[in-house]
């Protein structure tokens, strides 16, 4: 799979999600995936397969409450932040599957428990980045394996 | 009829989340219980009987492989069907969960009438 086929399924995936489980339809944008912000919750979900690699979701606290208000069904102002850190953990593990299973589907593959990144950290070389736009701010998903998608894997 | 229930998954956030569906799809519930992985549900399991188990695969402790196992090596606990909630939509994933005795497979992310169908069909084997 190429990068472009990869990002494809990304972008396809994190709407996805967003639209089923969270009743949002965001707006793709560009922006850098580079640089950590003040106030940005970051999720990491390490997976094995083939190949292995990680993801790495990024979003404005004001959006991830936002996010997590409707993936509750719950007020804003009601949810404490470990609940809308949990349903952030939540968001980027359903994304990073359904990426998986767009691109491992003659295998199979297992994700670690997705764990909470107190920074932004930079990826290895085949990376893919896809970022939309939500209702409270930026979304940015990271995809990252640990060396090219092999094409007889799509 | 009010059914009993046990959702099995590592992620409180979706355990709410599958409860929430639950209850707004109109189904009547005469218990609910929650476990975070295989071990916690077998617990659950010594001292409830349900009539379906939601659960997911990939969890910390016992899978949702594993604890498909432990469920049809107990002559009791077999007849409890189970529906499997999960991230992993490959081919290979969900043939070998519905020959390890899985009634139904949900893919996240789903749309909140897939888990109601889901559940309906279930529930209407328990019937007949």
């Amino acid at each position: 799979m190429t990068d472009g086929g990869l990002a494809g399924a990304l972008a396809e995936s994190t709407a996805e999600v967003l639209e089923k489980m969270f009743f949002v339809r965001a707006t793709e944008e560009s922006v850098p995936a580079s640089g950590d912000v003040d106030g940005d919750l970051n999720c990491e979900v390490s997976f094995s397969g083939n190949p292995s690699g990680r993801l790495v979701l990024r979003v404005g606290l004001g959006a991830a409450h936002s996010m997590a208000a409707d993936f509750l069904g719950d007020d804003e102002g009601a949810l404490s932040e470990v609940r809308v850190s949990q349903v952030v953990c939540e968001l980027a593990n359903m994304i990073c599957g359904s990426v998986l299973s767009r691109i491992e589907s003659g295998t199979t593959f297992r994700l670690e428990s997705p764990r909470l990144l107190s920074a932004w950290e930079a990826s290895g070389p085949h990376t893919v980045t896809h970022s939309v736009v939500l209702g409270g701010g930026i979304l940015t998903v990271e995809f990252s394996t640990e060396r090219p998608v092999c094409p007889m894997s799509v | 009829m009010a059914y009993r229930l046990l959702i099995v998954d590592d992620s409180p956030a979706m355990r709410s989340f599958i409860r929430r569906v639950i209850d707004l799809s109109g189904f009547e519930l005469a218990g609910c219980w929650e476990a975070s992985n295989g071990i916690e549900a077998l617990e659950v399991l010594r001292g409830q009987w349900v009539d379906v188990i939601l659960s997911d695969i990939n969890m910390p402790g016992m899978d949702g492989e594993e604890f498909m196992r432990h469920l049809a090596a107990d002559e009791m606990l077999r007849a409890v069907p189970v529906v499997i909630i999960s991230t992993d939509g490959t081919d290979q994933r969900i043939h070998r969960m519905l020959s390890l005795g899985a009634r139904g497979y949900v893919i996240k992310p789903f749309r909140p009438e897939v888990l109601r169908e889901a559940l309906e069909k279930t529930l209407a084997v328990i019937h007949d």
